[in-house]
Parts: C-alpha cells; structure tokens; sequence
C-alpha cells in the first residue's frame, strides 16, 4: 500500500522541508519473546512513511501493535527484522536532541510533581530554561488552569492525559508520537481537545503520528489513516483524507465523511488477525 | 485515611498497653518473680530520680547519643553513594552486594576488638553503628532505585535524559520513601551498635553503665541504662516513622 519512496539527495535540504521524510518504517517485524521461548509475532511487514509536517493517524483493534509501531518510531524498541529511520537517522538520535515528544498510553507522569513542574520536565532535562509564557500557554491549551499546582493524583485519569499531551508538546518537538491520547475523555472534551491539536498542528507543523480507536477523531485531524490488521499487525489500507481544514461540524456533518467512517469502520470490522 | 477518631482509638491502645507492661514488671519485681535481677519498676524510678542517678545517666545517654548519631549519619551517606554508585555503575551492583552481605555477616562481637585496635575505643561505637546502618541503608536503597516503572524510564529515554538528569531527576526523588524506610530501620540499629560498641572498653556511654552496673550487680542502674537506650530508640523509631509517612505522602 505505502509506497516506499527512496530518499534522493534533494530531500535533505532544509529547503524541501515539505517532501522531505520524517519516519520511514522499512518492512519492520517485532517478535518479543515471551518465558519459555515462546514467540509472539506483534508486527509483521510494516511499511509506513510519514513525510515532514504530515499528520498520520494509525487505527486498529486493540493489541494489534500500534503502540509497538510508536515505540520503534520512539526508539525504545528495536524492529526484529527491517529498519527504522527518523530524519534519515536512528531513531534514538531524535530523543538525545531533545527533539521528540511522546504522550504515552499511560501518562508515565511523575507523582510527587505538580502539574507544572510536570510540563516544564522536558526543559530541565534538556538543560533548557524552562520558558514560563509557553508553559502557562499549554496549561491553557489543555484547560487545566487552576491545577498548576496539583499534583497527579489529585487529577482525573483524562486530566492526567491531558498533562501528559502538554509535556509532550512542551519543547515544539520535530516529530509527536501520541498513544490513544484522549482515550479517557468525555465526547465532549475529546472533540475540544481534538480541536486545539488541530490549530497547534496547524501552527506549528508537528510531524505526528497518532494511534487511536475513534474513527472520527482520526478523520478530523489526519492527512492520512493507516489501518492495521489484527495481530502479527500489518499494513492493511492507508486512506488519504482529503478533507479541507479546519475540519469543523460542517465537515464532520458531511456525507462524504460518514461515508469515510463507515468505510474504515467495515476494514477494522473485517479482521483477518487472531487479535481479541 | 486517619480520622481523628481513629487516631487517639489507636492512641489510647498503645497508652494502655504501656501502662499494662509497666505494671507487669513492677508486679514481677515486687513479688520477687523473676528473681533478684529484677527489680519493681518503682525502683528503679527512683534510682533515676535521684540527682546523682539523673546525671550519670544523662551524660552517659547523650555519648551514646553521639556515637549512633555519627555513626547513622556516616553510615547512611556511605550507604546511599554506595547504592547510587551501584545503579549508574551496574557491573559493580553484584560485588557491591556480596561485599554488603559479608561485612553484615561478620558478628560485630568478633569485629570490636579488631576495631579497637584500629579506630581506637573511642571511636568504635560510632563505626560499629555506622557498619549497622550502613547495610540497612544499602539494602534498602538498592531496591528503592531499582524500583523505578518501565513507563518513567521510557519518558526519560524519550526526552532525552543524560544519566546525571535521569538520576537526579527521576531515580532519586523515587527512592525517597525507600530512603525514609532505610532511615526508620537504621535508627534502633545504631543505638543498638553504639551501645554494643561501648562494651569493649569505651570510656563512656550506656554501654559501659549495662557493662559496669552487671559486674557491680547494681539491678537499679543496669535497668535504668537499658531504659534510657530502649527509649531513645523509639524516640529515634518514632520521629523517623513520621518522616516516613510523610515522604510516603509526598512522593508516591
Ligand atoms: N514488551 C512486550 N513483551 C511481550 N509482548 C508484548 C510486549 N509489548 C507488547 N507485546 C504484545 O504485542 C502485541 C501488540 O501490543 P501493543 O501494545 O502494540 O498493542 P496496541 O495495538 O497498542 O493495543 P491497544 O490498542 O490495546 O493499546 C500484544 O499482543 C502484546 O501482548
Ligand atoms: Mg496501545
């Protein structure tokens, strides 16, 4: 499905920021090994390419290795068989710049920090000053005024989601891996949150990949949509989504988009994997 | 959570407590029980409410005093590098380990005079003490800092933490509690090891009264020294304890 371009001398010009490659997933397998030698085949065959400043949403069933494809994006899990480059490197080399910004499935927040010092992490560890204005603004953003100085457990599981997306954007990142981000909010607040990913992806240009179960959301928000399979995960179809931005009710009203959602929805429907 | 209720329901049990076991051992010494080592508890209360009483005990508690406290402070800090340097170094984690369990394993009976020899008597009590807290605190640590959950140690591969920051921030703000742990468990320990350490020839200190106070059979003086230690340790016990909780609250 994906066509594996090859990387010609041109696209690493800072220049041809709008073709060059940001992740390049070449025909990658992941076999963890489990206790007693026994094998579980997560990925197989993967090929995905997501050029700069793109917006790509990967939707499947559950334990079809999504999250697996991001810790390989995130350089925290070596494919088994095939490559993985991020801006023509080895993935780990995007972290180590201090370039990368990942919302984990499970928040990963620090207990005994407040919410701000939370957020301002990723400029300590970077040995950055932390930059107030822009801390202040993503605690806006994520509309969690008033709990700057909460600390994790005083907050909701969706408001430590929602800390967790700010931290992650908190150094304008080159690329953004977010796991199931709004998993745990309301329809609501999911669509709100959905909205302001939106305008910051906007402004900013934030190569990012997101995983997801709300067919909706990955509509609303991506230039494309990568379905996978149930396990070992592959590639099933990469939908373009060509819908006009900002994709506002007007969009999501539309039958051309109801007729993109059932369509995704039958393919995720239509498993040919063991997955549960 | 600790409703007030709760709290003086629990008070008052370890009031009553108390007050049951200081009767008992007044009614075991007035009666003669358990024979003439064992004096009413009034005795010795009035032993230690004479003047002369008051202030031998007093100045031998504060040496005894002096020596865990040097000791558990010597101990801890050697044991926290120790265990710190174990995590950024792991190779070394195993021999620092045995290393560890070996010099636990040495009685301390066998280790005093040898320390004598070398530290003098007088500084004996402290590192016997410092020996004692020394291996709590690493023990404890080492897991506190292994303990770390897979998820943080991602975030902080993912934005790109040096080891210095990682350890700074992530894996000592966790070992926190662990460290208060160590502290709660390390405390009776040095006051134990300071009090053993002073029996070998220290020139003061509650140890030398247990010692001297059983050679001279003074049963009021020998129990008022083990009183005095036995309360400091769970003076040490319980101000730690506190700090424990707190650090529980503050950092899980
Ligand atoms: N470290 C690991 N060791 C062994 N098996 C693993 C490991 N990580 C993931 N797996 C397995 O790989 C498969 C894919 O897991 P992954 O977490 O990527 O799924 P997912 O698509 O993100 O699921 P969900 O939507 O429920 O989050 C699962 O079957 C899981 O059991
Ligand atoms: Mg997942």
């Amino acid at each position: 499905m994906s066509s594996t371009a090859t990387l010609t001398p041109m696209e690493t010009k800072p220049a041809e920021h709008a073709t060059r490659t940001a992740v390049s997933v070449n025909r990658a397998d992941k076999i963890f090994t489990l206790s007693r030698g026994k094998k579980l085949q997560a990925l197989a065959e993967v090929d995905l390419e997501v050029r700069e400043g793109e917006f790509v949403a990967i939707i499947g069933p559950s334990g079809c290795g999504k999250s697996t494809v991001l810790r390989l994006a995130a350089g925290l899990d070596r494919p088994t068989n095939g490559t993985v480059e991020i801006f023509g490197a080895a993935p780990h080399e995007l972290a180590t710049q201090h370039r990368l910004g990942v919302a984990f499935q499970e928040h990963a927040l620090l207990p005994w920090a407040s919410v701000r010092s939370n957020i301002a992490l990723p400029y300590k560890v970077a040995g950055r000053k932390v930059d107030d204005a822009r801390v202040d603004g993503l605690i806006e953003l994520v509309g969690l005024k008033g709990f700057e100085k909460a600390r994790p457990k005083q907050l909701s599981g969706g408001m430590r989601q929602r800390v967790s997306i700010a931290r992650a954007l908190a150094l304008s990142p080159d690329l953004l891996l977010l796991d199931e981000p709004f998993g745990a909010l309301d329809a609501v607040t999911r669509r709100r949150m959905n909205a302001e990913l939106a305008r910051i992806w906007g402004e900013e240009k934030i190569t990012t990949i997101l995983v997801t179960h709300d067919v909706d959301e990955a509509l609303i928000l991506a230039d494309r949509v990568v379905v996978m399979t149930g396990r070992p995960g592959r590639v099933r179809t990469i939908k373009n989504v060509d819908f006009p931005r900002p994709r506002d009710a007007a969009t999501t009203r539309s039958p051309e988009f109801h007729e993109l959602v059932d369509e995704l929805t039958s393919l995720l429907d239509a498993n040919d994997g063991d997955a549960a | 959570m600790n409703t007030p209720t709760r709290t003086s329901v629990k008070v008052a049990y370890s009031l009553a407590g108390g007050a049951l076991l200081i009767l008992a051992a007044q009614l075991i010494g007035q009666f003669g029980l358990a024979g003439r080592a064992w004096p009413p508890v009034m005795d010795v209360v009035s032993y230690v409410t004479t003047p002369a009483g008051a202030s031998l005990l007093w100045r031998n508690t504060l040496v005894t005093f002096s020596s865990a406290a040097q000791g558990f402070l010597l101990g801890a800090v050697i044991a926290v590098l120790g265990a710190a340097l174990a995590l950024v170094v792991p190779i070394i984690r195993p021999g620092m380990d045995r290393f560890a369990a070996i010099l636990h394993a040495v009685p301390t009976i066998a280790l005093a005079p040898l320390l004598i020899t070398t530290v003098g008597r007088e500084d004996a009590p402290a590192v016997i003490a410092a020996l004692s807290v020394g291996f709590v605190m690493f023990v404890t640590m080492a897991s506190g800092f292994a303990n770390t959950s897979s998820a943080h140690q991602d975030l902080f591969t993912v934005i790109g933490a040096n080891r210095t920051r990682r350890l700074a921030r992530l894996e000592l703000p966790r070992a926190v509690p662990a460290f208060f742990d160590g502290l709660t468990l390390s405390a009776p320990a040095a006051i134990l090891g300071a009090t053993i350490g002073e029996w070998f020839g220290a020139p003061m200190g509650l140890g030398l009264v247990i010692v001297s106070a059983m050679q001279n059979y003074q049963m009021a003086l020998l129990w008022a020294a083990a009183m005095a230690a036995t309360i400091m340790s769970l003076l040490a016990y319980l101000v730690f304890i506190q700090l424990q909780r707190v650090a529980m609250r503050r950092f899980t």
